[in-house]
């Protein structure tokens, strides 16, 4: 897409667009939303992104074989954090009995290891969302 | 060991991830396939033996209360169906090495794994939880798996039958959510055994509630697991699959609803509300048209892949005929069905697949005297075909041997001569392909006996597909002594 309204409006809105996204993926333990709400959004600034610049300068930013490493890597996460609480007191995901810190109830740093998940999810579904349009992309120029 | 069956359900969801991940060669993709699903059979051997030996557990996620959380409840039943979909899925992968080769491209390979993998995920996961909510998760990813195995090769006819499987599949799941909805309605519970409780308590105040839930989860699950008026998605879908996952599809897949159906209505509500609901008749007598013309639509196949397929719909019938029974000895012989017909379909669908493997033939009529071209995927093909029509000495007999007590000591013989025409149906269709494979002679070639052109990774995972199929028609023991160790949880 060339025209250059669209691209320097879009310039001014994905900063704020991902701001609010790891706001919400951050907030996900305190506040409505969470990982998957917050990780959307994320995902569909960069798919913005990549509508109106195109496929070569989006992959430029973020190539395809790193936005799928970071999609597995998102879940694994998940599954390492759930590992901790099984290797320490035998119960899968287990929080506060394996030793997280709840903190203070109502501020950020508290509820253990569910920002931290939440965290997980919120990378594993923006990448999700900018490697299912790299693909779509790309299918439409080959074949 | 309590975290065996977490470790199940985890280790396919983990090499599902590190897949994608791997360096794009064939040696490397196809070591870690085999050695993870090795890994996870030897598992499920050690799970199993623990129940065995400990009774059956419970196990709840991240310390929670079960009523909160997710809980994995583990019985001898889930146990031992856990170690036969590992250990036949296993079997299956190393059958699919060299078949994969011939029907995917090789950038495709790394893909088809990863799904097989979520698919494993899905399906265990699906087995262990006791939570309705968390069965319902499972099932959509389970669909939409399954819907992107189908359509993997690029092709026409899987386009068309994967789409028509997403369809009818999300109406399945949406239908199972209403369901759900109206359960929760009633019981305020996710957890099976708290949903359990209170419906036999509240059950009198809410009839009409509960007939729309289980009329709604019933009808969705027999979408899914292909109960014969809504069985039209899966010839397509299972004949235009590549041969492994048609084997895959048909002999696992289906069956794992066929045992949340199982759960749902023997574990949630009781066979006292069912039989008072009167849903028990609606389930036989959809079972037996099932039994009847799903022979009879095979009847009139000229494709060995759709053939086998709508056999499948024929021998669900008998699996809904055992759970529609209601009867501790209906339920056995249901659940025996399961494994029996598991074992003879999967090695059904992968001679089928090894004879297009080698000669690229798929109709009926080209299967003149394939039987010396490839003897041991045609013995294969006969021993489980024979099992099907229900030959004494392999599993299938065993199966309507005791099918055909349960029905007579609940006093239905109507359904017992149903059982014995859909065996005529089936010999029907089954004998003339031994026939022509084994004793007609090809236009071009004489009958001379060879060795089948296939290597070493197809043919051994048939042979000891055959080999079980036998044991388990010679000695019903093995299985059934564990149904029976597991009929208590049911009743």
């Amino acid at each position: 897409m060339n025209d250059l309204i669209v691209k320097l409006i879009s310039r001014l809105l994905i900063p704020f667009i991902q701001l609010y996204g790891i706001y919400i993926i951050l907030h996900g333990h305190l506040s409505f939303g969470g990982g998957f709400s917050g990780g959307a959004l994320v995902g569909s600034s960069l798919m913005l992104y990549a509508i109106i610049f195109g496929l070569k300068e989006s992959e430029k930013k973020l190539p395809h074989s790193v936005s799928q490493f970071i999609e597995s890597f998102g879940v694994l996460a998940y599954i390492i954090i759930g590992f901790i609480g099984m290797i320490l007191v035998g119960s899968f995901l287990s929080n506060k009995s394996a030793g997280f810190s709840l903190g203070e109830f109502g501020t950020l740093f508290s509820a253990g290891m569910i920002p931290l998940l939440t965290l997980a999810i919120g990378i594993k579904v923006a990448s999700t969302m900018i490697t299912l349009l790299q693909r779509l992309l790309k299918e439409d120029s080959h074949d | 060991m309590k975290q065996f069956p977490v470790l199940i359900v985890l280790l396919p969801l983990f090499s599902a991830l590190i897949i994608p991940l791997l360096p794009k060669k064939k040696r490397f993709l196809f070591g870690f396939v085999s050695v993870m699903f090795g890994l996870l059979f030897i598992l499920s051997i050690l799970s199993y033996l623990n129940v065995i030996n400990d009774g059956s557990f419970r196990y709840v996620f991240g310390n929670y209360l079960a009523m909160v959380g997710i809980e994995f409840l583990i019985d001898p039943l889930i146990a031992l169906l856990v170690l036969f979909v590992s250990g036949l899925s296993f079997l299956i992968i190393i059958y699919s090495f060299s078949d994969i080769q011939h029907e995917l491209k090789e950038h495709q390979y790394a893909y088809y794994y990863c799904l097989i993998m979520l698919l494993m995920f899905s399906m265990l996961g699906m087995l262990y939880t006791n939570d309705i909510f968390n069965t319902y998760v499972f099932m959509e990813i389970l669909s939409i798996v399954s819907t992107a195995i189908i359509s993997i090769k690029h092709k026409r006819s899987n386009f068309l039958a994967s789409f028509r499987y997403l369809m009818l599949s999300s109406i399945g799941s949406l239908t199972i959510l209403m369901g759900l909805a109206f359960l929760y309605m009633v019981t305020g519970q996710l957890n099976m055994d708290s949903m359990s409780l209170v419906i036999s308590n509240v059950w009198t105040l809410y009839p009409t509630n509960l007939v729309l839930a289980i009329g709604f989860i019933l009808i969705g699950l027999a979408i899914k697991s292909a109960m014969f008026p809504l069985h039209i998605w899966l010839p397509d879908a299972h004949s235009s699959a590549p041969s492994p996952s048609s084997a895959f599809l048909s002999s696992l897949v289906v069956k794992i609803y066929i045992v949340v159906l199982i759960k749902v209505i023997y574990r949630i509500f009781g066979i006292e509300i069912i039989a008072s609901l009167r849903i028990d008749d609606f389930i036989l007598i959809m079972a037996s048209l099932g039994m009847i013309f799903g022979s009879i639509f095979a009847i009139g196949q000229k494709d060995i892949k759709r053939l086998l397929a709508y056999s499948s719909v024929a021998q669900i019938g008998y699996i809904f005929l055992g759970i529609g029974l209601l009867t501790p000895l209906g339920l056995a012989a249901g659940l025996f069905h399961i494994f029996s017909h598991a074992l003879m379909k999967s090695a059904l669908f992968l001679s089928a697949g090894s004879i297009i493997f080698s000669t690229n033939k798929r109709k009926l009529i080209d299967l003149d005297g394939i039987g010396f071209k490839m003897p041991i995927t045609m013995i294969t093909f006969s021993i489980a075909a024979l099992g099907m029509i229900g030959i004494p000495g392999i599993s299938g007999f065993m199966s309507k041997i005791y099918l055909g007590l349960a029905l007579i000591a609940d006093k239905h013989p109507i359904f017992l001569s149903l059982i014995l025409l859909s065996s005529f149906l089936n010999a029907i269709y089954y004998m003339p392909i031994l026939i022509s494979s084994f004793l007609k002679e090809d236009v071009l070639v004489k009958n001379t006996l060879q060795k089948d052109p296939l290597p070493l990774t197809m043919i051994i995972p048939m042979v000891i597909i055959t080999l079980s199929v036998l044991l388990i028609g010679l000695y019903p023991q093995i299985i059934m002594d564990v149904i029976e160790l597991a009929l208590p949880y049911y009743f």
